[in-house]
């Protein structure tokens, strides 16, 4: 265990008393595939990590527990989804014990996959600014940036916004804002008739597995979501590129004001669509249009929940 | 008589307390107008769910248009400042689909305005038959 | 089962044996898009990818996730409006398929399909159609996957259960041998060269194959320890990180649950048959609003009670996971069902 796990070990250690069970990070089936760890007892610590393959937001499971006590080991990403729930009203505050981590980025497996056979990996390692991936048979070094979370190279929250103890020294945005919406810029380049193509193309891989609507922090409605709904009768069961599109329109439209940027619903897309930047577009607009960003202050309201009689940057329209 | 223009679909969404009215207005006035549009009639642009105009567009409808009350008339005091901000959004956020912004608009028509109204109407539909048709997306024969 | 015949592709000649398998039938093929890989309809233009296992299995080409079971539409009777007429029209599609790349595991899915939809009392029609129609060209695995678990379940990385032709590669190109007599009859169509110099090489090329993967688990006794803890909360605990969302089971080579619904607009529609998930809350969800599988926790004690316990209870001892272990390796939260079965099976161990 390094130092940092050794310390998160010992607060969740004494925080368990407070909480019915704490959301951490464990060990998966191999060194760069990490799972989100449950723990319910002191024993379950054994299997914790706090590494650069902690990809997962675990706020995602914030909505499933409402009722119950949780503590939460949290990134600075991951942290903006718990403001904009306790924003919402959607959790409590109080039902929650918070450990927030500093964190320099974590790692996209797609872009490492992209650059190496990882089916055989033996040892995982960060170096200063380079990763060290081991495999049986070879050992293969990268620069650290080129295989970082798009997400991660312009994160302007590298500490979380909100925790109860932080384990390691505040950490200062350094990566460039300008980066952000730099995805939905290129695929602004293009024309119309391409961006259209472009999605039919990309969405006919979806196979309905609403895994990116399941990990959403803000996806809160869970069993009720209308993607399913029968009645009323929003989309079918068909598997046609106009369900496929519609479910992620459906999924931009909720969020607007409300996303947080996680990117989850990319990273777990099983199929490689890349649905960030749909969600991206809308998070641009809605800071555009609102000066806005969600899960940033609690006292904060989501520009759609609310309304300025004269808005600043909405012209009235001119017929 | 001039040559017809094929009929394009278009989807109308009108506030039942000043757009429908309007439409209303420029009827018994019988002020002319085109006849492409169909009218949903909804208690209040508030009530309009962007998901609305979306799911209009995605089943095969050409344009649409939603009307309300002017900003600060709104019969229930503040439903089309919330129907503003959503509408805008949206409106801002097709294109990046690809779908072309200009089959969607949204207006603030009121009951008396029946000139208004027909101005409205005209100038959208012909936007929409300037547009054409709206693109279909091409089922995949793998799924 | 035949007398298994051998021919021989060189590697330069593989291109042109995957377009003459095409000319009359349709042919699905592993295709690459971004970093996945999934079976598609082979064109002209379209580059098969053989490296890896398809993040897909293979069920889509003759179990697609979207069917019309049959069309229908009311028609109004001009003379008396008040009386409607239905008009149903049969929508069967089953042309002559190839799928060329799957991977044992693949292949041997299809075997827990056809207990299922192939039940001589109640046969599907439509899968029992293209069924009879499909042809399976595997690709013996000779680089098995950390997340890969087929021994454990009774198959091997060169096991040709439920395959008709499998493919072996060799240093010069691609050793090809019959399994089935369907299999037989088309490579007879394709004149391939003799493969006899090369069986020697190929088999070898198996052995090691084999040798590579280890099993994780043993399913003896599986079925009584997961009824056994059928109603502890285990599976809470266990599962506490599962999205509830369907990937493990919409990649799965087995899962076959599917939905049957009306999609009707105005007075035509059709009747559709579409994958549906054990993982879903409505998957369950009755009429009442009475929900027997509410949580995660029962939904995914189904999955795997399905897998490993009632149905080889009720189909002679088969069971349903073929061991590809795409629900591991695409799983959003890294839930490992070997990890399952074996803390499983420590559990019922334990309350012993």
């Amino acid at each position: 265990m390094t130092d940092r796990e050794e310390k998160i070990s010992e607060l969740i250690k004494n925080e368990l008393n407070n909480v019915d069970f704490f959301i951490a990070y464990g060990r998966g089936y191999d060194p760069i595939h990490v799972k989100p760890l449950f723990v319910y007892e002191e024993k379950d610590l054994d299997d914790l990590v706090m590494n650069i393959f902690c990809v997962h937001n675990n706020a995602s499971y914030l909505k499933t527990v409402k009722d119950k006590k949780v503590g939460i080991v949290v990134k600075g990403c991951d942290s903006r989804a718990v403001v904009q729930l306790i924003q919402e009203g959607l959790i409590n505050r109080d039902n929650l014990r918070i450990i927030g981590i500093p964190c320099t980025g974590v790692i996209s497996i797609k872009k490492l996959k992209e650059k190496m056979d990882i089916s055989r990996v033996t040892e995982a390692k960060v170096e200063s600014d380079s990763v060290i991936i081991k495999t049986s048979d070879e050992e293969k070094r990268f620069e650290k940036d080129d295989l970082l979370a798009d997400k991660c190279l312009w994160c302007q929250y590298p500490t979380p916004v909100i925790y109860d103890h932080l384990v390691g020294e505040t950490i200062e945005p350094s990566r460039p804002k300008e980066l952000e919406y730099k995805i939905v810029e290129e695929m602004e380049k293009e024309d119309l008739n391409v961006r259209f193509e472009y999605w039919n193309k990309e969405l006919s891989r979806c196979i309905r597995c609403y895994a990116c609507r399941n990990v959403c922090p803000m996806c809160v409605c869970q069993d009720q979501c209308v993607m399913e709904s029968r009645n009323p009768h929003w989309i079918s069961l068909k598997s046609n590129i106009t369900e496929k599109v519609m479910i992620q329109l459906i999924h931009a439209i909720h969020l607007a004001g409300r996303c947080v940027s996680c990117g989850e619903c990319e990273r777990v897309c099983p199929m490689d669509i890349p649905i960030f930047k749909i969600k991206q577009k809308m998070n641009q607009i809605v800071e555009e249009l609102f000066d806005y960003k969600a899960g940033i202050d609690l006292e904060a309201t989501p520009p759609l929940y609310t309304f300025q009689v004269e808005e600043a940057k909405i012209k009235e329209r001119e017929w | 008589m001039a040559e017809e223009k094929k009929e394009a679909k278009i989807v109308g969404f009108l506030c039942n307390w000043c757009s429908y009215g309007g439409a209303d207005t420029a009827g018994v006035s019988r002020f002319k107008q085109p006849t492409d549009l169909r009218i949903i009639r909804v208690p209040c642009s508030g009530r309009v769910d962007p998901l609305f105009v979306v799911k209009a567009l995605e089943s095969g409808a050409d344009g649409v248009l939603v009307s309300g009350c002017h900003p600060r008339d709104c019969h229930y005091s503040e439903g089309n400042f919330y129907a503003r901000r959503r509408l805008e959004v949206l409106k801002r956020f097709l294109p990046f689909m690809g779908i072309d912004p200009n089959r969607f608009e949204y207006t603030w028509v009121s009951a008396s305005e029946g000139q208004r109204w027909q101005q409205v109407v005209t100038k959208f539909t012909e936007q929409i038959h300037n547009l054409g048709p709206a693109p279909k997306r091409e089922e995949k024969s793998d799924r | 089962m035949v007398m298994s015949m051998s021919w021989f592709i060189p590697e330069n000649e593989f291109d042109i044996f995957v377009k003459n398998l095409s000319k009359k039938r349709r042919l699905f093929v592993p295709v690459k898009e971004n970093s996945i890989v999934r079976f598609v309809e082979f064109k002209d233009g379209i580059k098969p990818y053989f490296e890896k296992q398809a993040t897909s299995s293979a069920k889509n080409t003759i179990f697609p996730q979207t069917e019309t079971l049959f069309r229908f539409e009311y028609k109004k009777d001009p003379k008396d409006l008040k009386k409607f007429s239905v008009e149903i029209s049969e929508t069967i599609e089953a042309p002559e398929t190839v799928v060329l790349g799957t991977r044992p595991c693949d292949a041997r899915g299809f075997l827990v399909f056809d207990k299922v939809f192939l039940n001589p009392k109640h046969p599907d029609i439509y899968y029992q159609n293209r069924r009879e129609k499909s042809l399976f060209i595997t690709m013996t695995c000779t680089d098995p996957e950390p997340t890969c678990f087929c021994k454990a379940v009774g198959s091997s990385p060169a096991d040709s259960l439920g395959s008709d032709i499998l493919i072996t590669k060799v240093k010069d190109g691609f050793f090809v041998e019959t399994i089935t007599e369907k299999g037989e009859k088309l490579l007879n169509e394709l004149n391939l060269k003799d493969g006899d110099a090369y069986s020697k090489e190929a088999e070898k090329v198996k052995d090691e194959a084999n040798e590579k993967l280890e099993s994780p688990f043993d399913t003896k006794g599986l079925s009584a320890d997961i009824l056994k803890l059928f109603n502890t909360n285990f599976w809470e605990k266990e599962l506490a990180h599962c999205l509830s969302c369907g990937v493990c089971t919409y990649l799965c080579p087995t899962c076959y649950c599917f939905n049957i619904t009306d999609e009707t607009s105005d007075s035509e529609g059709e009747r559709i048959r579409t994958w549906d998930a054990c993982m879903f809350f409505h998957f369950t969800l009755e009429g009442s609003g009475h929900n027997p599988r509410p949580t995660k926790a029962e939904r995914f004690r189904n999955r795997v009670g399905h897998k490993f316990s009632y149905f080889p209870d009720r189909y002679d001892g088969m069971i349903a996971c073929c061991g590809c272990g795409r629900c591991i390796k695409s799983c959003p939260a890294s839930v490992d069902i070997r990890k399952v079965i074996i803390d499983l099976k420590e559990a019922a161990n334990e309350s012993a």
